[in-house]
């Protein structure tokens, strides 16, 4: 039998695993404890991402492709899975999956292979070298634990000629690039590898990925230390920003931090932290007081050494590209913050950008609150909502009844509530917005009642119902409970959610800011591409414009689009937007398109000006921002233009054209 | 076989880019000066250079020394990489400016004006890949 006929007649036994296994998105939301299920057992003592369940769905898929043979490691990685289900429960409320029928096919698939079938792979000498830095069991150079890292730090079309370490310490980490530079290999750290996942099936992935080489798998590094009288916390390259926000929360204080599934200081090193918090906690260099750091050369420095370079500043200008950071942050001295006995939340909606944006600089000038968002309604009702069907419906019924474009979203103490109070309409209390997210199921399957058509005919519709008369009857209407919630997923796993739900951190909003485990659900079945930057603030027109120039171009591209947020920076003298294409990762087309709006919109920003877009600051996290910030790029001329273009073609290849 | 970094390189180097390119349509009819420096060559670990200088498109100079510098002229900029990475380079695997930035190459000077370089010097790059078919392990 042929090749293609064996994968053939496996891909129909297995077609439901295939698929989810290709739904599977790297959001890594499977290698943190962020519903109190403990962690997956395997992935804990092994490391290696083909322990975990991300990685499994990635050897899976790899496996049914041909991409990669069965070896003896796989054997192991099956048998190491003890079929829990802790991965189910977290990543059905990530992202709806079930990967543990991917584990099971994985384990039939091995089960039924001969003996024979799997390849022995002997060590060689660089392996033998790297094992002994780091120990016998920290170093790899099996196909199977490589191709589990496709996708996340190799391009799918690469060959596995690589070597996973996963070093201990940051003296492991010197021995192991001062290694690597002696055997001529390159070298590259890897964490949570979710930035990686969401660039890689785009045309940025070659040049973001590692050709070859070693790749250092950071997750080892777990010290996680709080001092309380310096009000910082030293944090191991390993720690998620979950990880620490849980231990500073402990303590009454907060970090200014990403995602729950970002690695605290990779996400320094790539994009400086960006979060609802930065206009009072600030970006890059403001989130800490010094870091560690192991240069190309393999030598180790802190950023407080005293004779060293100026490790905060960078050279500027649009050409200033960097694809890879200033050497691996192996540890950092985050600042906490203490945070208020009084803290509130409120969101106050708009159906106009232009009104919401208004209102969230006024308040950053007058340093009112300390979280300051504009969120649109898709990022509400993909946040909120369990399900892509009820996010699609919640937003359908947002857009189409409600007028709810955009909510200016504030956390702070009660003089800052109260301003907000006194400057909106109307706003979206504590109470309705746990209202909302217990109801949000039920809620979706009013879209096109009679109650909703009534409703739209009020001139403001969402102060009508969530702060006039129909109130109580949306109250009441969607009867709010952790059990109504739990009900939207498999009966097997419905009392599970309804404990998960009724956890009051589930339904308050300055929680779920602070922890971060909602933005995963971006990553829900498929993924997303942000196209971020940051812009001066002084004409805001400009950026509305911005935000025009970038919906129109995906439109030109026929993709799914909208704004994700837009939040101000140091009092609101400069805004970061996030503006994303939605799109299927599986779907070749589908990324070609949003490739192409990518690098278009990213040229039409520069010939803009007064934009900061992402390829110019990536990797700069490490600086302090007036050096990334400042000057204020001045729109590019023609002949600059031509440049940029030669150099993205440098970069991607002259083939690639928008 | 012609290795990298030999004598014979440099002849043929030299005679290709004499030869072969054009110094308005490949070499952009520019004026600069380049050391590249290799570190980490095998089997020794040593470290060499080339000195590259162009005049107005035309090849002035193509030497090789050992050593991470060159003391007798003085290169406008200077790029520093392990052997090992001008290899992926030479071999087509990588490109100068991915290498320039994914920090495998590093630049001394300003970054803007050695990109600018990148587009004239892929005249060069592609008349050493042409000749040089040997690398140390």
């Amino acid at each position: 039998m042929s090749l293609e006929n064996i994968l053939e007649k496996q891909n129909s036994k297995y077609e439901e695993a295939i698929n989810i296994a290709k739904k599977g998105t790297h959001c890594g939301m499977c290698r943190f404890d962020f519903l109190g299920t403990g962690l997956c057992p395997s992935g804990k003592k092994y490391g290696f991402v083909a322990y975990w369940p991300q990685g499994r769905m990635q050897i899976f898929k790899n496996l049914m492709s041909g991409k990669v043979k069965p070896t003896k490691k796989l054997i192991e990685i099956v048998n190491s899975c003890s079929l829990c289900g802790i991965c189910d429960k977290q990543c059905n409320f990530a992202t709806y999956l079930r990967p543990e029928k991917v584990a099971k096919s994985l384990k039939d698939y091995t089960d039924n292979l001969n003996k024979n079938e799997f390849q022995d792979v002997p060590e060689d000498e660089i392996l033998k070298g790297l094992r002994e830095i780091v120990g016998e069991e920290w170093a790899s150079n099996d196909p199977v634990i490589i191709s589990s890292y496709i996708q996340t730090i190799i391009h799918p079309d690469s060959e596995l000629n690589f070597y996973i370490v996963m070093p201990k310490s940051t003296e492991e980490i010197s021995k192991i690039i001062k290694f690597a530079n002696n055997h001529n290999l390159p070298f590259m750290p890897r964490s949570g590898g979710t930035l990686l996942a969401c660039a890689t099936p785009t045309v940025l992935s070659k040049a973001v990925c590692l050709d070859q080489g070693i790749i250092i798998d950071l997750l080892r590094l777990n010290k996680l230390e709080i001092d309380t009288k310096s009000y910082t916390a030293t944090v191991g390259a390993g720690i998620t920003a979950f990880e620490l926000q849980k231990e500073a929360y402990k303590h009454k204080l907060r970090a200014n931090l990403a995602e729950a599934g970002a690695h605290v200081c990779a996400n320094i090193a790539s994009t400086g932290i960006t979060s609802t918090w930065q206009n009072r906690y600030g970006w890059a260099a403001d989130n800490f007081t010094d870091v560690r750091i192991v240069d190309d050369n393999g030598d180790i420095k802190n950023s407080s050494d005293m004779d060293i370079k100026n490790p905060y500043t960078t050279e500027g200008g649009f050409t200033d590209i960097t694809l890879s950071p200033p050497g691996i942050i192996t540890e950092v001295t985050m600042k906490l913050h203490p945070i208020a006995d009084d803290e509130d939340v409120v969101l106050v909606p708009f159906e106009h950008l232009k009104d919401a944006l208004s209102m969230i600089m006024k308040l950053a000038q007058r340093n009112v609150g300390v979280s300051l968002i504009v969120l649109s309604r898709k990022y509400l009702s993909e946040f909120l909502c369990p399900t892509n069907q009820i996010a699609k419906d919640f937003e359908y019924i947002c857009e189409k009844y409600l007028k709810l474009n955009y909510v200016v979203d504030v956390i702070g103490n009660k003089d800052d509530k109260k301003i907000v109070e006194e400057m909106a309409d109307c706003i979206i209390d504590k109470s309705m917005i746990k209202t909302l997210i217990l109801g949000a199921p039920k809620l979706a399957t009013l879209k096109d009642s009679e109650f909703l058509k009534v409703l739209s005919e009020e001139k403001n519709p969402s102060k009508a119902i969530f702060a006039g008369p129909m109130r109580k009857h949306l109250e009441k209407g969607l009867e709010a409970s952790p059990e109504q919630i739990a009900k939207v997923f498999d009966e097997d796993l419905q009392d599970f959610f309804t404990k998960v739900y009724s956890k009051p951190e589930m339904t308050d909003l300055i929680w779920l800011h602070s922890f971060r485990i909602l933005p995963s659900r971006l990553m829900r079945q498929r993924l997303f591409f942000a196209q971020a930057g940051m812009i001066w603030a002084a004409d805001q027109n400009k950026i509305l414009k911005l935000i025009d120039m970038l919906s129109n171009v995906c439109d030109k591209y026929k993709l799914e689009h909208m704004l994700g947020f837009i939040l101000p920076m140091d009092d609101g003298k400069y805004a970061f937007f996030e503006y994303d294409y939605y799109y299927n990762h599986n779907d070749p087309d589908a990324v070609k398109r949003v490739s192409q709006a990518l690098l278009e919109t990213t040229e039409n920003c520069l010939v803009m000006g007064d934009i900061l877009m992402v390829l110019n600051y990536l990797f700069k996290g490490l600086y302090r921002k007036e050096h990334v910030l400042y000057p204020i790029p001045k729109a590019i001329s023609n002949d600059e233009r031509a440049l940029f273009r030669e150099l993205i073609e440098s970069i991607l290849g002259e083939e690639f054209k928008w | 076989m012609v290795k990298f970094l030999s004598e014979e390189w440099i002849e043929i180097g030299k005679n290709y880019i004499v030869d072969k390119l054009d110094p308005i349509k490949d070499l952009k009819s520019i004026t600069t000066s380049l050391l590249g420096v290799v570190e980490h060559i095998p089997p020794d670990d040593i470290t060499m250079n080339f000195y590259l200088e162009l005049e107005d498109g035309k090849l002035k100079d193509l030497i090789v020394n050992t050593g991470d510098t060159f003391e007798e002229k003085k290169a406008a900029y200077e790029i520093r990489g392990n052997y090992g990475t001008y290899k992926s380079i030479l071999m087509g695997e990588m490109s100068l400016g991915i290498a320039v930035l994914k920090n495998r190459l590093k630049v001394k000077g300003s970054k803007l004006q050695a990109l600018k370089l990148i587009k004239p010097l892929d005249g060069v790059i592609v008349a050493l890949k042409e000749i040089t078919d040997e690398f140390l392990d």
